[in-house]
């Protein structure tokens, strides 16, 4: 573990915010988490408990580090060479950031989903199928059953089912980023990050997936990373305040919006900057 | 004031206008008079017996047979040879060595070798081979061309592939799938138009090279589709018959250059619809 002199001054996640709530058993676990593109320190010193089978957003103003700490989650960090993370992620008690944790088991519990939507140059079918084909061998009738059950958590099922067969790339992009969903909870994983999911799509498309996200929390940990705090406000149970690098304030998301401890939390939350 | 530099301006971009308009006309001039000639050349002296009998001895009535089938084998061969290398070569640049010293001194070599002289390639490969065999052969015309082939698909992989979103690669990496996997199964499927248009432009480039062939496979009058022999192909006959005194050879040479010419017409139309319809798609 490695203690950055500066961390000394960092205020602590969760000392003196948390301790009179009833938050679930954390799902996942930061500790002492310092993260680096190259020599620039873009995360100091993070704790944070993930609650279980809830919604955890994480807010501030554009370049706070949120988006790179969510990153650290599933490690896809890892595929550029000049960043590193040092500290802890603990997910069920294991450190997933250790380079003995098999970066394909953390990536098939720690399902992602980026800004734009990407579908595969595929077929509907094929999008969802396809990480499925990579962990296990299923029969027809069984993959088939898969793809609908994920399609249809993804609230997709109905408006693709007699198109399965269609190139993913002729749909709107709501409806793709619903598929990027799908394909993340295809593979049954445990923990869903969400990088601003919806910050590419129109407000009908925004309200759906806002929905969406609400009926996910009853499997899964989720954990969004927005830039609007009306959507934080909306979708999440917890909310963490990311500011230069830091996590100044994390609580009850209505704690967080009505009754923030923090001057700098305040001040984000009424608008006075970011 | 106001109005005199807004007339300057109108002025400037008028001249501009003009200046580019008849640069263009000037390019384009010269295009369509290379074109035109061919046509009114070698229309007239198309016939089928160009496609149906060998290449004739001065004074006797023949065709482009086994050029053409020599030029097909020995083309169709270098792309064989170079296209796979080509590929992993531009996979490798792209995907494990993008912004490495290492990559960008490759990538630099491989623009090197595209814009070598083709004569130096038939040279090269002269030594290489012909002298070492003894005599002149099909084999060693493929492997030059293949030498013009690989640098263009080297150079159109890498790029296709840098085009893909980086927001795909991180996409089908964050589902646990290996690298080399998403490289093969949804990067190579986001990029296939792209690479086969620059294979196909690389068959384009090489039906008409002339120079590696006269040093490798040099021309042979007769039929062959061995490898190992002299072998016939079309630009080294053009080059021979338009050489020659005999006016036949001369309605030949028009007719195969006529020939090459729609060839690399047709797979310039298709790789354009192939690129044009990645654009709707993707």
């Amino acid at each position: 573990m490695i203690n950055d002199p500066i961390s000394i001054f960092t205020t602590v996640a969760g000392d003196d915010t948390s301790s009179e709530k009833v938050m679930g058993p954390a799902k996942m676990i930061a500790r002492n988490l310092n993260f680096h593109y190259g020599n620039f320190q873009a995360l100091k010193n993070i704790n944070l408990d993930l609650p279980e089978k809830s919604v955890t957003a994480l807010i501030g103003p554009s370049g706070c580090g949120k988006s790179t700490l969510l990153r650290i989650f599933n490690r896809i960090y890892a595929i550029y060479p000049k960043q590193q993370a040092t500290g802890e992620v603990l997910l069920n008690g294991e450190n997933v950031i250790a380079p003995s944790y098999s970066i394909n088991r953390l990536r098939s519990k720690i399902g992602m989903v980026f800004q734009k939507p990407v579908p595969f140059p595929m077929t509907i079918y094929d999008n969802v199928a396809y990480a499925i084909r990579h962990y296990e061998k299923l029969s027809r009738k069984d993959m088939d059953s898969r793809v609908e059950q994920a399609l249809r958590d993804a609230a997709l099922w109905d408006e693709v089912k007699d198109k399965l067969n269609h190139s993913a790339l002729n749909f709107s992009g709501g409806q793709q980023q619903r598929l990027c969903i799908a394909r993340a909870i295809a593979l049954k994983p445990e923990v869903l990050l969400l990088d601003e999911p919806t910050s590419a799509l129109d407000p009908i498309a925004t309200a759906k997936i806002e929905q969406l996200i609400e009926d996910l929390k009853e499997k899964y940990t989720v954990l969004i990373v927005t830039h609007n705090m009306q959507q934080a406000a909306r979708v999440s149970d917890y909310t963490g305040f990311i500011f230069q690098g830091e996590l100044v304030e994390f609580g009850n998301t209505d704690d967080i919006f009505t009754n923030p401890v923090k001057q700098h939390t305040s001040d984000y939350i009424t608008g006075r900057f970011g | 004031m106001k109005a005199m530099l807004n007339l300057r301006r109108q002025i400037t971009d008028y001249v501009a206008k003009i200046m580019a308009t008849l640069a263009t006309l000037f390019g384009l001039f010269w295009l369509v008079w290379i074109l035109w000639t061919t046509v009114s050349k070698g229309l007239p002296a198309l016939k089928w017996s160009l496609f149906t009998q060998m290449t004739p001895p001065p004074g006797s009535d023949g065709g482009l047979l086994n050029a053409f089938v020599g030029s097909f084998i020995m083309s169709g061969l270098a792309v064989l040879i170079a296209t796979p290398i080509g590929i992993a070569a531009g996979t490798y640049l792209a995907e494990y060595a993008r912004n490495t010293r290492l990559g960008e001194t490759i990538r630099f070599v491989n623009d090197i070798l595209l814009s070598a002289p083709s004569i130096i390639i038939g040279l090269f490969v002269y030594e290489l081979m012909v002298r070492q065999m003894g005599h002149f052969s099909g084999i060693a015309g493929a492997v030059a061309l293949s030498f013009i082939v690989l640098p263009v698909v080297v150079r159109t992989t890498d790029e296709m592939l840098q085009l893909v979103p980086s927001s795909m690669r991180e996409s089908a990496l964050a589902l646990g799938v290996p690298q080399w996997k998403v490289v093969r199964q949804v990067l190579y499927r986001a990029s296939l138009a792209g690479i086969v248009t620059g294979v196909l432009l690389a068959f384009a480039r090489i039906s008409g090279e002339t120079a590696p062939l006269l040093f490798t496979a040099l021309n042979n009058q007769y039929w062959t589709t061995s490898l190992g022999e002299p072998m016939a192909n079309v630009p080294v006959v053009i080059f021979q018959y338009a050489m020659s005194p005999y006016e036949f050879w001369h309605a030949l040479a028009w007719a195969g250059a006529f020939v090459v010419t729609m060839l690399v017409l047709v797979l310039g139309l298709v790789s354009r619809a192939l690129l044009l319809r990645k654009k709707v798609t993707v």
